[in-house]
């Protein structure tokens, strides 16, 4: 259910770029202009529109869209007040794209500073070509996506066997026929509803054995980034709540499943790579919360762990700053032990994952420390060497799930 | 028996991975260069493709996205004695990229990975 703004009476339309927001009046206007942009310089033959599905923003998110100077039509839904989240936002987005007739469904986010009309065009191009889905692949700084490099990427990697380098990332396109997929899948949890609807879109995608491509951006997503030690907000519980939920409800999938395959590639040929803007860490806040998670968290931790894991992971407690290290493959059987303990509901879902964060902040300060000395590219391949032991570890996911 | 195709410029390297790959059991066949590579993957159907990047009439990469837009789900192990082509986002399109080496370990590793991993794959077409 949405409330609807459509001043010029839009009743189908085969593109849609769609702008989820909530309270993003002072950025929205850009990529706004931008998609408008694309939507005439690369599809002009095609009937558009461009939708901002608002979480009934209080800051003038509506207005300042609405009166974004655009040559495409646009469109106002916003939830009913009281009703919050992306994943609510998307799904109104999702039935209007299917009630407007939509071929290809692009969604942006508000706050993106670095759109270009390309995007636009590398978007939705794939889902024209065939693709049902297509995930963004863009240069990030090696400390922007901390939960996409240390959770998100590597799971959705080992467990579905599909390489899919920004599984949350933002920015999606997908065909009309995915849109309607996506409207009839019973597994609207309030995660969904909020900021676990990326990941679900994306897994997804993989269940359904959705044709899937990455798109290159040729620019950096450049963002509100965040500091993962000092703003991880219920995102963290959203994400990886979803990605155990899905695990749970897409087991007949995955089991069968060996190492990985790549994903296809489009757009290419867009120049040189642009490098992203850097983001500050603080290495101290991540360990201390480190220290404090765990030591608070004590009793539910090693209930949780395998004991070998736990074994491991007092030794990694002893660590001072200077030497601390929490390596790949605890951090793989620690996901593994709590998506077990999550599945077989071990403790209240809750309680679980609020033990999880203290050994993310671990996991993430150790990378952050490994990472330091690295270019991007060497980061990167640090990545794909987690992604590797996250791999070699399916054997023991196995082995716990079905036990 | 798994067959595959060894594409290298040098001639030394194909007879070196075809001696050392037919000694694991695979049957091999070579190619010296990226010409007439799409058809002869149609005609001879290998169960995997290892290609190098830098030859001297073609740049792998460039051979592998022609692979990509005809065999999607052909798995496809970079080879190059350049470990700098991973920066390359084109290179993501392959299974896996490994760094040439005497030691073949590595390289028959990754072989019997992409082959496992393309078992349960089912190919993409909407």
């Amino acid at each position: 259910m949405f409330i609807e703004k459509n001043p010029h009476n839009i009743k189908a339309a085969e593109l849609v770029v769609g702008i989820p927001s909530y309270n993003e009046a002072e950025r929205i206007s850009y990529p706004t202009a931008k998609a408008s942009e694309g939507l005439i310089e690369y599809f002009g033959d095609k009937t558009s529109v461009i939708i901002n599905c608002d979480n009934n923003s209080r800051d003038g998110t509506r207005e300042a869209f609405m009166s974004t100077t655009t040559e495409v039509p646009k469109i106002y839904i916003s939830t009913p007040p009281g009703i919050k989240g992306k994943g609510s936002n998307l799904r109104n987005l999702f039935k209007k794209s299917c009630d407007l007739g939509a071929e290809a469904i692009v969604v942006v986010d508000a706050d993106l500073k670095s759109i270009t009309p390309r995007w636009i065009k590398n978007l939705a191009g794939p889902v024209l070509e065939g693709f049902g889905f297509v995930a963004p692949l863009y240069v990030r700084h090696k400390y922007d996506g901390t939960i996409t490099n240390n959770i998100a990427y590597p799971l959705t990697r080992s467990v579905y066997g599909r390489r899919v380098r920004q599984p949350i990332g933002g920015d999606f396109a997908f065909s009309g026929r995915v849109a309607d997929i996506y409207l009839k899948q019973p597994d609207w949890s309030q995660a969904v509803a909020e900021y676990g609807i990326d990941i679900w879109m994306t897994t997804t995608a993989i269940c359904h054995d959705i044709p899937i491509c990455q798109s290159y951006m040729g620019r950096p997503k450049i963002h509100k980034p965040k500091d993962p030690g000092e703003s991880l907000g219920p995102m963290f519980l959203q994400v990886v709540g979803t990605m155990f939920d899905m695990m749970i409800e897409h087991v007949a999938f995955w089991k069968e499943v060996k190492w990985s395959k790549p994903t296809a590639i489009f757009g290419f040929g867009l120049g040189e790579m642009e490098q992203p803007p850097p983001v500050n860490v603080n290495v101290e806040r991540l360990y201390e919360k480190f220290q404090e998670g765990i030591a608070r968290h004590e009793a539910l931790i090693k209930d949780i762990l395998s004991g070998n894991h736990h074994r491991k992971l007092t030794e990694v407690k002893t660590l001072t700053l200077r030497d601390f290290e929490f390596p790949a493959n605890l951090w793989a059987g620690v996901l593994i032990d709590f998506g077990v303990a999550y599945k077989n509901s071990l403790k209240k879902k809750e309680k679980i994952m609020e033990g999880l964060i203290p050994l993310y902040y671990g996991r993430t300060c150790s990378f952050v420390i490994e990472s330091e000395p690295m270019t991007i590219q060497q980061a990167e391949d640090f990545i794909e060497d987690q992604c590797s032991v996250f791999e070699h570890a399916k054997p023991y996911l196995l082995k716990r799930w079905f036990e | 028996m798994k067959k595959i195709l060894i594409v290298d410029d040098e001639e030394v390297i194909r007879m070196l991975y075809a001696e050392e790959l037919e000694d694991e059991g695979y049957s091999v066949i070579t190619a010296d260069s990226g010409y007439g590579l799409i058809e002869l993957i149609a005609r001879e159907k290998p169960h995997l493709v290892v290609l190098d990047i830098k030859m001297a009439e073609h740049h792998g990469l460039d051979l592998l996205q022609d692979i990509r837009k005809e065999f999607y789900n052909i798995p496809v192990i970079l080879c190059s004695a350049y470990s700098s082509f991973k920066g390359d986002l084109k290179s993501v399109a392959a299974d896996y990229y490994v760094v040439k080496s005497a030691d073949l370990t590595e390289l028959k590793q990754k072989i019997k990975m992409a082959l496992e991993g393309s078992i349960w794959h089912k190919p993409s077409t909407e």
